[in-house]
């Protein structure tokens, strides 16, 4: 265990020296939040106080570009010629990959730390168990996104251009075709069978349900909450498993 | 027990052959070098022992522990330094050399004393606090082979250790190398310097093509190429072509030339029984030995003798 936790403060400490990053994605979402969120939500009609919902909608874009930087990060170590070090340091592969696993829920709880608390604080729903659950809820989300990028990556050992234009298109189709900016109920039809393919549909409407949104517009929590779970699970398993092979069998040195 | 043994072990890359069935061992508290060109498998060879890559198919173990089913005990017992020291760019030689060894398990109480100690000896002292970004190629490469120094597996396996690093750097890394040894490490060395596997193998085991070609000591290596020595002579004689039928006449000699009347070369066998001989013979012939040249062949002629390539041109290719 001491291992791991090595591995994840040696990897943390200098992106928190200073943490500029993170520092940097709290006042985007503040100046988002205050300023766009703020004038968007007097146009918008069809939601009660849009703002809230915009806030919860930034909450799972941060989620989402993390988990895709995670995904990509352990990609970028195998070309870097990093990743054959990290292998052959005397720990078990399991633990290897629990540590990438740890280090991004660390990032991503330091990333969450403020845009979360405002996002409860402007919805008034500052309680233990909704922010247990909306963590629970964006961590989730985060392994399944970052399992997606994981099993892309094989694209990466052949080509790192394709696999960058490809997780770029990804990420924008996955955002705009989902309930992430606006509710299913008000997307037209042929978005809304685009949209029920985003995992980003499934997290942002089940952290809209905890945090107490009109469940009318959301989609039903069970479902939401059986599919980021089966996401999550498949993807990170998959992406682990064709990472190793890949890894093991190519020659990334 | 050998410290390594590998059984028909092959890797492949889609349609290239990196190792194929190669069969080779390591005696413990050996240094062994694997010499060869860009592309002999010599890299393949290692991440495989390091367990880093898997093989294709055959056996491979360090200490006995199979690289393929117990690759993290593998782990636990040895240390290796990459062809290049890469994807730090952020931290710092000391905080990487801190990291290593608390992981690699050096006891606390030893690992600041050791750090610095390795740190100062490979002259990366002043560096310690720079980002490794900023580090030369020298140092990066300084740093790479520190960590095995610091850690002092087992079994260490050591990439091209002395590449990019001057003259003064290599000896330092040589000396180290030689001491981990003396402390009982094992060592597989790859290289494509002729100079480095000389001062430092017990023994060289020559890749070619993912196979093994020859594996002896570096002595005998040497001795095995007929005619590889020379022996250059200027000798005061009034009969030289008399003199030059009877030096042919010497065991182990391969051909004798004689550029002018006095200057010979000679290709011999093992000069050093066969020098005693030949002035034996121009003691008989009243021949008057004004000097005496000799030289032994390089490794690369021996790469040369088995292959029939040298290794630089094949390196370049």
């Amino acid at each position: 265990m001491s291992n791991i936790i090595r591995l994840v403060w040696f990897d943390l400490k200098t992106e928190l020296k200073p943490p500029v990053w993170i520092i940097t994605e709290w006042v985007v979402f503040l100046v988002q939040v205050s300023v766009y969120g703020a004038m968007i939500s007097q146009l918008v009609t069809g939601i009660d106080n849009y703002n809230r919902f915009f806030a919860v909608g930034l909450v799972i874009m941060i989620t989402f570009g993390l988990a895709s930087h995670i995904g990509r990060h352990f990609v970028e170590h195998a070309h870097e010629g990093r990743l054959p070090h990290l292998l052959s340091l005397p720990i078990s592969r399991s633990k290897l990959f629990l540590t990438i696993a740890l280090q991004g829920g660390v990032e991503l709880a330091l990333m969450l730390a403020v845009p979360l608390t405002v996002t409860l604080l402007i919805i008034g729903n500052l309680t233990w168990i909704s922010v247990v659950a909306c963590v629970l809820t964006l961590f989730c989300l985060g392994f399944g996104v970052a399992g997606v990028m994981l099993a892309l990556s094989f694209i990466a050992f052949k080509s790192s251009d394709l696999y960058t234009a490809i997780v770029t298109g990804l990420s924008i189709i996955m955002i705009r075709f989902s309930t992430v900016l606006y509710p299913l109920l008000f997307l037209p039809p042929q978005y809304t069978s685009a949209a029920v393919f985003s995992p980003l549909t499934y997290g942002s409407d089940l952290v809209r349900f905890i945090l107490g949104f009109d469940p009318s517009y959301l989609l039903h929590p069970l479902y939401a909450v059986s599919v980021l779970v089966a996401l999550s699970v498949s993807t990170l398993g998959l992406g682990l498993i064709l990472v190793q092979r890949l890894v093991e069998g190519v020659k990334s040195a | 027990m050998y410290a390594v043994e590998t059984k028909n072990l092959t890797k492949r890359y889609g349609k290239t052959w990196a190792l194929k069935n190669l069969d080779f061992t390591i005696d413990e508290n050996e240094i062994m070098v694997l010499l060869g060109p860009n592309g002999s498998g010599k890299t393949t060879l290692l991440l495989i022992l390091a367990t880093v890559l898997k093989p294709t198919s055959g056996q491979a173990k360090v200490m006995g522990i199979d690289v393929s089913t117990q690759s993290t005990r593998v782990r636990q017992i040895m240390g290796i330094t990459f062809q290049e020291s890469r994807g730090f760019w952020r931290h710092k030689p000391a905080d990487i050399l801190r990291f290593h060894a608390s992981v690699c398990g050096v006891p606390k109480t030893k690992r600041d004393t050791l750090i610095e100690h390795i740190l100062k000896d490979l002259e990366l002292w002043d560096a310690r606090n720079k980002l490794f970004m900023h580090l030369s190629g020298g140092q990066a490469k300084r740093l790479e082979v520190a960590k095995v120094f610091v850690h002092r597996p087992k079994f260490a396996i050591l990439d091209e250790p002395s590449s990019q690093v001057d003259l003064r750097g290599k000896r330092k890394i040589w000396a180290q190398i030689l001491k981990m040894r003396e402390e009982g490490s094992t060592i597989l060395i790859a290289t494509n310097e002729v100079r480095e596997a000389e001062y430092l193998a017990d023994r060289v085991t020559v890749l070619d093509k993912g196979k093994s070609v020859v594996c002896d000591t570096v002595r005998q290596l040497k001795d095995s190429i007929a005619g590889g020595d020379v022996v250059e002579l200027q000798i005061d004689t009034s009969d030289a072509q008399n003199l030059k039928r009877a030096l042919s006449q010497i065991e182990g000699t391969v051909k004798i030339t004689n550029s002018s009347a006095n200057q010979f070369k000679a290709h011999v066998s093992m000069a050093e029984s066969w020098v005693p001989r030949m002035t034996d013979v121009c003691y008989r012939s009243k021949a008057r030995i004004l000097s005496i040249r000799v030289t032994e062949p390089s490794l690369d002629d021996v790469f040369l003798h088995f292959t029939g390539r040298t290794l630089r041109r094949t390196s370049d290719e």
